[in-house]
């Protein structure tokens, strides 16, 4: 069974696109999740990035199409870049309501934590009776609890959030400073307008990258990590 | 004027001089950009190599604890797990040979495609021989095995998809004008990397008769 998808995933890895970026821990486009425990959820998933600094992701959509789920995971794992750069600590569980599919796919520094044994005893004993049972809710929140107690909190160094300047960076802003104050002695007009159009740039664009979940700034952002076809599959 | 025709030759001279030193030191960094550009190529596709390879490792290593787990179980499937072992044998054998070199020799490439494409139809036909024994199937212990193999065999697919990417990277630049020519001055060193074929023995795998 794993071989003939492995064949397909091949086959189709070339034309296949990903969805985009979630904008939100918790993306449920199937219908699957009431509102209230989506937004449990979400808001849990946010609290834990803040916490240890983990991007755990939940994508539920309804189906894949002719896409074989792994290869759908590690392609939109690619592209959203779950997980901090080099440190490739995230993790995603996808779930597709009509394929009656769901995949644990987990970033390469949580291989470990989450080997694929474990990934798929979760889908298996976790998720899957429960949602053959009809409860989404419950069984999508227990896999996720189930997950994040194999991460566990241990490495919660928490990732550098307040900006800290060193001598460069005071260097560089005074430069910038300096540049400007230039500037708007010989192109007032430029210099007003170049002051607008950063400082309302800055503010709508919310998200954080380089670690996504900026407290302030709302919506999910990857961070760059990446994974490489580790945890398991399953069906229901 | 034959003044003047000296002091125009000088002066000609010192113009092709200074033509040539400019034209050279163009050419130069040229070469340079070039040469380090393909390095830095080289190097992701080295580094890939070594996640293919280290992907590879861990399905072998996977597989003496496979065959032990389902050996009780189904005892007189013996053949299936011969194949198994033979393949990994081989799988060894390779590996024992310099892996690093493995990527810059197209023949030994070939070779290793080739063994642990034999090990991976010998695992596919080892896991659907073992559906028929559903009291094996129904442990934890096979349970958790298949995922481990499963795991590894989409890593392998992974890691064989970005080598194919950074390969064809490297080959794309390498073979473009004028890298092809200056790529030619160093010889060996920026020889074409091979890709990985869609693995065609393991979609015939799992056709087995029962």
């Amino acid at each position: 069974m794993a071989a003939v998808s492995l064949v397909f995933s091949a086959a189709q890895s070339r034309a296949f696109e990903p969805p985009p970026d979630p904008t939100r821990w918790v993306t449920d486009n199937a219908g699957l999740l009431s509102n209230a425990a989506r937004a449990t959820l979400d808001a849990h998933l946010e609290a834990y990035e803040r916490q240890t600094g983990h991007q755990i992701v939940v994508w539920i959509d309804r189906t894949t199409g002719d896409v074989p789920i792994e290869d759908f995971a590690v392609r939109a794992f690619e592209k959203w870049g779950v997980g901090r750069k080099g440190r490739d600590d995230g993790l995603v569980l996808f779930i597709f309501s009509e394929d009656r599919r769901a995949r644990i796919e987990v970033g390469y520094d949580l291989e470990d934590r989450v080997p694929d044994a474990a990934a798929s005893r979760v889908i298996r004993e976790v998720l899957a009776p429960r949602l053959q049972a009809g409860d989404a809710d419950g069984g999508v929140s227990a896999a996720v609890d189930a997950l994040l107690a194999a991460i566990g909190e241990e490495s919660g160094s928490v990732p550098e959030r307040a900006p800290q300047f060193g001598l460069g960076q005071i260097i560089l802003f005074a430069l910038i400073g300096l540049a400007f104050l230039v500037l708007l002695v010989t192109n007032p007009s430029l210099a007003l307008y170049l002051l607008f159009s950063i400082l309302s740039g800055g503010r709508g664009g919310g998200g954080f990258s380089g670690g996504g979940g900026f407290s302030g700034g709302g919506g999910f952002s990857g961070g760059g990590g990446r994974s490489g076809g580790g945890g398991a599959s399953g069906s229901w | 004027m034959k003044k003047l025709g000296a002091f125009g030759a000088f002066g000609c001279v010192a113009i092709i001089v200074g033509v040539a030193l400019v034209v050279g030191l163009a050419l130069g960094l040229m070469v340079m950009g070039t040469y380090n550009s393909l390095v830095s190529l080289d190097q992701t596709v080295e580094a890939q190599w070594a996640q293919v390879e280290n992907v590879y490792q861990r399905r072998a290593d996977l597989v003496p604890n496979l065959v032990e787990t389902v050996k009780g179980a189904a005892a007189f499937e013996k053949e299936t797990f011969t194949a198994v072992t033979e393949a990994r044998s081989r799988v060894g054998q390779i590996s024992g040979e310099a892996l690093e070199g493995v990527m810059r020799d197209p023949e030994a490439f070939a070779r290793f495609e080739q063994a642990q494409g034999a090990l991976s139809s010998a695992l596919n036909r080892l896991m659907v021989v073992m559906e028929q024994y559903p009291d094996l199937k129904a442990t934890a212990n096979f349970r958790d095995l298949q995922a481990q193999l499963e795991g590894t065999e989409n890593r392998i697919t992974v890691e064989r998809m970005r080598f194919n990417e950074t390969a064809r990277a490297f080959n794309t630049k390498r073979m473009s004008f004028p890298t092809v020519v200056i790529a030619g001055f160093f010889g060996e060193r920026f020889r074409e990397k091979p890709y990985f074929k869609a693995q065609e023995g393991a979609d015939t795998a799992p056709l087995v008769k029962f």
